[in-house]
């Protein structure tokens, strides 16, 4: 059986909450109920949280400090979590902040999952600043562990340079996430690739385990009129 | 060099190590509590000192004795810590000292929000703090120009021994792109002998100071700021401009929000409109010529901005009643979309010819 719950760690900026956001869509589609926790405590900007009419849409439930505190700049959770985590019916998408600042907000919840051995997932981008080496990044795992009180069991490489992506930059992530992986011994679970770049990535994803996703986190002339 | 994907705080951060900055002194606020981050964790590496302070107060003084000694030096905030600075930042425009002060702003007045605006342009162009006095602003649009701008910055700061400020909005600090840092030549900046490093039995004492108290000697003083600020007048203007040759319509935007208005242009241009978009990156000194060159021209300017409209009133000083000025903006970190510009070019041009 799948776990029930997948949290989403990783360094500031590595793209966590994209892949958050994707997977909570992707479990709907399997899953009745689906909850998707942003436990964004450390950045007021570009959390799940803002793409919250797309979750009502999806019939996906958005955990997070709602009204006017959803905007404040507070390090606040939601209480909500609890009514979700001690009901079995539901699958749960944990998206947190970046750093062991972020994971710090995780480790509150060790008591009410430990016996549920959530996944914990590492998001890499091998192309931002202190975790683009084998030691930088060791080093914020187990920042990061420490903070949330449970293990890394995944490492996803999201090795990506936003618009510029090519599949040169991919492989070298992948190459540095499978050191990663050697050293830590954590699974290498998969890439995630922006479904922008299908095509010029078929043969990259015959060889390795790929998960397409799509971008939410849109800038204000990235679509275009 | 190779790229790497930042936010626009970290860039600001890493391009100011890159211009020889190796001393910053800040408080953290949202939005761009990243760069003091960054900075907490990158100036140890390089040998250099990061120094959290009690307040931004205190930040803004230690930055005046770290520039009296001649080190290039920075701080940052955002707006209503940056208006905490303001004493400090008209202190070193009196004593003649450089530094770079960033201002990453977000929604006001008041602590208004945590969202991005343009609504301190007032504040950064007119002086802000007490004095004559104006300091060059540089206003960056993309992550890849912030690296450029803040070199030029650090440059400008010890030309003309002037604090600068860099501003962007807090849309600029969070978002991420791909940027690459490259070692800048070293440009030619003169030699800060009056730096007060100790003398060694070669001369009088060096004074660092801002207090005159004799009122022939402080305007002889202020003459001399007004003559610096003139020579900056001549040569640090900077702006893009697009399209402005055959525009009968010009899109006066910075920052951020003229990479918003690119699109609506160019979908105005499909539909047969010829508008334009004049940039400024120096907000001061504001760049007059553009508007000059195309005064007598145009049918309407059109300045965009998230304020209630404040650069506006430079471009109707620069247009100087030649040509009517119009206005679009959002306050409050409501960031204006395409669509509302676009509509707002249709609606000045008098609709779209079917």
């Amino acid at each position: 059986m799948k776990n029930k719950i997948t949290i989403l760690t990783g360094h500031f900026g590595s793209g966590k909450t994209e892949i958050a956001i994707n997977l909570a869509f992707q479990e709907r589609m399997v899953h009745s109920k689906v909850a998707i926790n942003d436990l964004d405590i450390i950045n007021p900007y570009y959390r799940s949280r803002d793409i919250e009419n797309e979750f009502i849409k999806h019939d996906i439930e958005l955990i997070a400090p709602k009204g006017h505190l959803a905007m404040a700049d507070l390090p606040i959770v939601s209480g909500e979590i609890y009514r979700v985590l001690h009901d079995p019916s539901y699958r749960i998408i944990i998206d947190a902040g970046g750093d062991k600042d972020g994971a710090t907000a995780l480790g509150q919840y060790y008591n009410e999952w430990k016996h549920m051995k959530p996944e914990m997932l590492f998001v890499l981008n091998g192309n931002r600043p202190y975790v683009s080496t084998v030691e930088g990044a060791m080093e914020t795992i187990e920042r990061i562990e420490e903070a949330a009180r449970l293990k890394v069991t995944g490492i996803i490489n999201n090795t990506n340079i936003g618009t510029e992506t090519t599949v040169e930059e991919i492989e070298k992530g992948l190459l540095l996430a499978e050191k990663i992986s050697r050293n830590t011994s954590i699974p290498l679970v998969y890439s995630t690739i922006s479904d922008q770049l299908k095509n010029e990535t078929v043969e990259f994803a015959k060889v390795n385990p790929v998960v397409y996703i799509q971008r939410y986190m849109r800038l204000p002339w990235e679509t275009f009129i | 060099m190779v790229k790497v994907l930042m936010k626009g705080n970290e860039v600001i951060a890493e391009a100011a190590v890159h211009a020889g900055c190796k001393y910053f002194f800040g408080y953290p606020i949202t939005p761009q509590s990243e760069l003091v981050a960054y900075m907490a964790k990158r100036l140890p590496e390089v040998g250099g000192l990061f120094l959290q302070a009690e307040s931004e107060i205190a930040a803004i003084n230690m930055v005046y004795g770290a520039a009296g000694t001649g080190v290039r030096v920075m701080t940052s905030s955002s707006s209503p810590g940056f208006s905490l600075k303001q004493e400090g930042i008209s202190f070193l425009v009196g004593s003649e000292l450089p530094a770079v002060i960033c201002n990453i702003v977000r929604g006001g007045p008041g602590l208004g929000n945590i969202q991005p605006a343009q609504s301190d342009y007032f504040q950064v162009t007119k002086g802000g703090g007490h004095g004559d006095y104006h300091i060059p602003v540089l206003a960056p649009a993309s992550l890849q120009e912030i690296v450029d701008l803040t070199q030029d910055a650090f440059d400008i700061a010890d030309r003309y021994r002037t604090p600068v400020i860099i501003m962007g909005d807090g849309m600029l600090g969070q978002m991420m792109e791909p940027v690459e840092f490259y070692e800048a030549k070293p440009k030619e900046v003169p030699k800060k002998d009056w730096a007060t490093t100790g003398t060694r039995g070669d001369g009088g004492p060096k004074i660092i100071t801002s207090l005159e108290l004799n009122a022939e000697s402080l305007e002889k003083h202020n003459h001399h700021l007004q003559a610096k600020f003139k020579q900056i007048k001549e040569n640090e203007v900077r702006f893009e401009a697009y399209e402005t040759e055959d525009a009968d319509y010009i899109l006066v935007a910075f920052g951020t929000v003229a990479r918003i208005a690119m699109n609506a242009i160019r979908k105005a241009r499909q539909e047969g409109i010829k508008v334009g978009l004049i940039r400024p990156i120096s907000l001061w000194p504001f760049p007059e010529k553009p508007f000059i060159d195309t005064r007598d021209k145009v049918k309407s300017y059109i300045t965009v901005e998230m304020s209630a409209g404040q650069m506006i009133e430079d471009v109707r000083l620069a247009v100087n009643g030649h040509a009517p000025v119009d206005f679009f903006g959002r306050t409050g970190g409501v960031v204006p979309t395409q669509e509302e510009i676009y509509h707002k070019i249709i609606s000045v041009a008098g609709g779209v010819e079917v």
